[in-house]
């Protein structure tokens, strides 16, 4: 069977090797492009990012990759958000001022109220046995975020207990975005992309 | 539940994996990438890289060490300390393969700029080491390039503007590379604040790691001589950990 192949959206902001080096020990095919060109001959779409929403939505914007990931999600094409990139998503975010998201799946940016940074590894909770990731059930994952995306019930797939139940992914039809960092969840993290690609695959 | 951590801090001078004694003596252990392999292998929860000469001879941040052990494809956090001396490092150390930075330098020479730190990359990804010791009832920051101190007052979060960093890892200088003999005088005189703490220099038994992550304020400890001296130690020590919240040890099936 032909491999699938990945394309990891290059947009300056973020660390795309271990995104990639994990795709390649499932071996997928795995690029990483700013190029449309190259991203269009790609089966499904990563986005990545570390950092703060608004510089990363504003290189975003000046690359035109902005437009290009709307239309892509437009035509169904599977695209998965890792962290920042999971935010990206959103229509607003309140980190740094107001910015305007890429709006494909409803919520809010909004920063964690009491304790203010979420770093480290906590249990997931698997929402409504949403089959995406529903084998990753109450596994341990590593989060690193001071910002959490507020989404209506219907879209979140897992939430994560920090002080309260916060969002711990969200998915609308092939657009699944994730808080945490599955590339830097060991095992359970590469268990976890294989199952998100196989089944993204199902669905494209 | 959030779990504490335990991470695996590699000390790197001129390029080389070491164990350190006091940040004075140095025993060569090899190869970074080696060695961050193995902590990623045995399940660390968080590895810790810091290049302990960067800074002092002005070298800035070593890249192509992040990318001889981003080519390794870890799956463990990594967090990167030595040389970053402004926003622009700090940034291109992530593009490089860390996930969270460890200031030391900067806090000294850029500390105005810490604010900006946090506006690249957020405040999630900033921890600020403090090198630390005690005398007469009395703790010291330490700036081990230029052999000054600073009394560490109430007021040091504000003085140094650590409103923007998530974490603040205590570093016992006089102890550090030694066994079982972190200063716990220091957690006593650090002024409390809601900062979340990792302990790091002269962790080494189950007994006293236990004792240091049952506090509250202490999220994770840095152990790194004490790795090297027995088998299966990290996941060891997770597993004589009692009444911890910690990922479980893990071992790869032949190494049971």
């Amino acid at each position: 069977m032909k491999p699938k192949k990945i394309g990891i959206i290059n947009y300056g902001v973020g660390n795309h090797s271990s995104i990639l080096r994990s795709f390649e020990n499932l071996n997928y095919r795995c690029i990483v492009s700013c190029a449309q060109s190259e991203l269009t001959e790609c089966s499904i779409l990563v986005l990545p990012g570390v950092g703060a929403f608004p510089a990363a939505m504003s290189a975003l914007v000046e690359s035109k990759l902005d437009i290009y990931i709307k239309n892509k999600a437009r035509e169904g094409i599977p695209i998965i958000g890792l962290c920042l990139g999971m935010q990206l998503f959103a229509d607003i975010s309140y980190e740094n001022g107001i910015t305007t998201g890429l709006g494909l799946i409803p919520g809010e940016v909004v920063p964690l109220i009491g304790k203010k940074y979420h770093v480290g590894w906590n249990t997931i909770k698997v929402v409504n046995d949403d089959e995406f990731i529903s084998s990753s059930d109450q596994q341990s994952v590593y989060f690193n975020h001071s910002f959490v995306f507020d989404s209506p019930k219907e879209f979140i797939i897992c939430t994560t207990e920090f002080d309260k139940s916060i969002t711990a992914g969200i998915r609308k039809n092939n657009i699944v975005g994730l808080q945490f960092h599955p590339e830097k969840s060991q095992i359970i993290g590469q268990d976890m992309l294989k199952n998100l690609v196989e089944r993204l695959s199902l669905h494209a | 539940m959030l779990k504490k951590r335990l991470i695996g801090v590699v000390t790197v001078r001129q390029g080389l994996a070491v164990q350190s004694f006091g940040y004075s003596r140095y025993m060569p252990l090899g190869k970074v990438e080696i060695v961050v392999e193995n902590l990623n292998r045995w399940g660390a929860d968080e590895i810790l890289i810091q290049c302990i000469d960067r800074s002092k001879f002005k070298l800035g941040p070593d890249f192509n060490l992040l990318k001889r052990i981003s080519s390794v494809g870890l799956s463990t956090p990594v967090i990167y300390g030595g040389g970053i001396r402004n926003v622009s490092d700090a940034v291109q150390v992530v593009n490089n393969g860390a996930d969270r930075i460890l200031l030391d330098a900067a806090l000294w020479d850029s500390s105005n700029e810490i604010e900006f730190f946090s506006k690249a990359l957020g405040s999630q990804a900033l921890i600020a080491n403090i090198t630390i010791t005690h005398r007469n009832g009395n703790l010291y920051w330490n700036n081990y390039r230029r052999d000054q101190i600073q009394l560490i007052e109430t007021n040091f979060y504000e003085k140094n503007q650590l409103d923007c960093i998530s974490e603040i890892m205590l570093t016992d200088m006089n102890n550090e590379g030694c066994n079982n003999s972190f200063d716990e005088k220091i957690i006593e005189l650090f002024p409390s604040n809601e900062k979340s703490l990792i302990l790091f220099g002269g962790l080494s038994e189950y007994n006293q790691i236990q004792r240091f992550l049952s506090k509250n304020n202490v999220v994770a400890v840095g152990v790194g001589n004490s790795l090297n001296y027995k088998e299966h130690a990290l996941q060891k020590i997770k597993q004589n950990l009692k009444g911890i919240a910690m990922r479980t040890a893990q071992f790869n099936k032949s190494e049971k």
